[in-house]
């Protein structure tokens, strides 16, 4: 009893001293700081009985290895650097626009030739304006042309419309080559231009 | 208990009535009823004749010429342009160029001023570049845009480039040849754009790769039957249903009894009732 009494005391002790060296704790040095040393050390605990077979601390390897990865997290959180922002090169001016020595000089426009410029641009958007309102009408009439064919069909029958407003899988993706200046040229082979290509590309 | 049942057994045998003397009206019906796969065409004892046609166009190919207000415009808006513009590479090459020359021609021209690069270089002034870009583009042979002994002829698909051009065929419709959008009448069993597919694939001579514009019609046309017409067969008239297409592909070669014609020539060919109904939706496009 007193056995175990005296290992337990000796156990507490040595968890209040572990900065201290073992050395000092075998050898009962009164040095010792712990509140415990009066009473304790009075108990003639030897050597022998005081050694207990030691501990592999499980909990040492671990916590070692998680401190050194707090460490390296700190680390990567340091050089980790904002990526940086790829630039939109419409934005940028260049500076060969900035030049002064490009600037052309101011004409001087005569009364006449503002005065037609004028009346000029006030005639386009009046044809302009007649012509968007003919599309408009004509959208509009085709429109209804339509609606009244479905409406006759529905009458007819209802499997033919039904068929009729089915959409149409087939006709999407579209493309049409649209009108060019000139007609094609009949077996025309056109030739393979020369370019650099100087597109910046970036990285992050 | 027994009363509403029997009212409602009553209602029942109303509505079988009704139903089979429908069925009955059908069963004696005449050449004009047709079934689409188990539903009935209504109006079964009125019935109409449905069609199918095609409304092919061939869109332009070439831009149309200017009007003279859209070329005054462009000039101007090119003008302003300009103006408002600053001076590119070239155009200052140019000015270097002509200060340079003006230079070397002045009275008191001393060589040694002249910088070194200056004056080892060859004179390759930007102004002989220009002229030799400019020999390149004649040299260049383009199809010309007018074409007027082509466009003349109308059973070619290539005439009148700048302009979208229709379809027409010629048809026998009772008694008479008439020029029309190639149309042919709706068998059981197909929809009608599968009808238009076939009214065009039945025109004789005429090879043609097409997309039809969606399963929708874009118009009708329908005419009533003459009285004798109605009373010998029992048809009160005619429904045609026109489903919009493009060329695709390559122009075909000009087929027998087949045109393509203009929007502006159309009323030559076209009755006034069945053109007014086709110009809706052919919309210049």
């Amino acid at each position: 009893m007193s056995l175990i009494v005296s290992r337990c005391m000796g156990r507490m002790l040595c968890r209040q001293t572990l900065d201290v060296p073992r050395i000092f704790v075998e050898e009962h040095c009164l040095t010792r700081q712990s509140p415990w040393s009066n009473t304790v050390l009075t108990l003639h605990t030897s050597a022998p009985l005081r050694a207990e077979p030691k501990k592999k601390k499980k909990v040492d390897p671990k916590r070692e290895h998680v401190a050194r990865e707090r460490l390296k997290k700190r680390l990567k959180k340091m050089e980790k650097v904002p990526p940086e922002l790829i630039p939109i090169e419409d934005f940028i001016t260049p500076t060969k626009c900035l030049d002064e020595a490009r600037g052309r000089s101011e004409p001087r426009l005569p009364f006449e030739e503002s005065e037609r410029r004028a009346l000029l641009l006030k005639e386009w958007s009046r044809f302009k304006h007649a012509q968007h309102t003919a599309e408009m009408e004509a959208i509009n009439l085709a429109l209804d042309a339509q609606r009244e064919a479905l409406e006759e069909l529905k009458i007819e029958s209802e499997e033919l419309y039904k068929a009729a407003i089915k959409p149409d899988p087939l006709v999407f993706p579209f493309s049409h080559e649209g009108p060019c200046y000139t007609p094609p040229k009949p077996k025309y082979d056109a030739p393979d231009g020369k370019y650099h290509d100087i597109t910046k590309v970036y990285t992050q | 208990m027994s009363a509403p049942v029997v009212k409602m057994a009553g209602r029942c045998f109303y509505q079988l009535y009704k139903l089979s003397n429908s069925a009955g009206r059908l069963a004696s019906g005449k050449t004009g009823i047709r079934q689409f796969s188990g539903a009935v065409v209504q109006n079964a004892a009125e019935p109409w004749r449905l069609l199918g046609a095609a409304c092919v166009q061939r869109l332009a190919v070439i831009s149309v010429d200017q009007r003279p207000l859209e070329a005054k415009f462009s000039e101007l808006m090119n003008q302003m342009e300009l103006e408002r513009s600053l001076m590119s590479d070239h155009e200052l090459s140019l000015l270097d160029d002509k200060e340079r020359l003006r230079r070397r021609q002045a009275v008191d021209y001393d060589s040694d001023e002249e910088e070194e690069a200056d004056r080892d270089q060859d004179i390759v002034l930007t102004q002989d570049l220009e002229d030799a870009w400019e020999q390149r583009l004649k040299g260049f042979a383009t199809q010309p845009r007018a074409r007027g002994v082509v466009d003349a002829r109308l059973e070619r698909a290539d005439r009148c480039l700048a302009e979208p051009l229709l379809l027409l065929t010629q048809q026998e419709v009772g008694p008479e040849r008439l020029w029309l959008l190639p149309q042919t009448p709706w068998e059981a069993g197909e929809t009608l754009k599968t009808t238009a597919q076939r009214a065009l694939s039945a025109t004789p001579g005429l090879d043609l790769q097409t997309v039809f514009l969606g399963n929708a019609p874009c118009g009708l046309y329908k005419y009533r039957m003459p009285r004798s017409v109605r009373d010998r067969e029992g048809l009160t008239g005619v429904k045609v249903f026109f489903f919009k297409a493009v060329v695709s592909g390559p122009l075909p070669p000009p087929a027998p009894s087949s045109l393509w014609v203009r929007q502006s020539e159309l009323k030559d060919y076209l009755k006034p009732s069945y053109l007014e109904k086709i110009r809706p939706f052919l919309l210049n496009l």
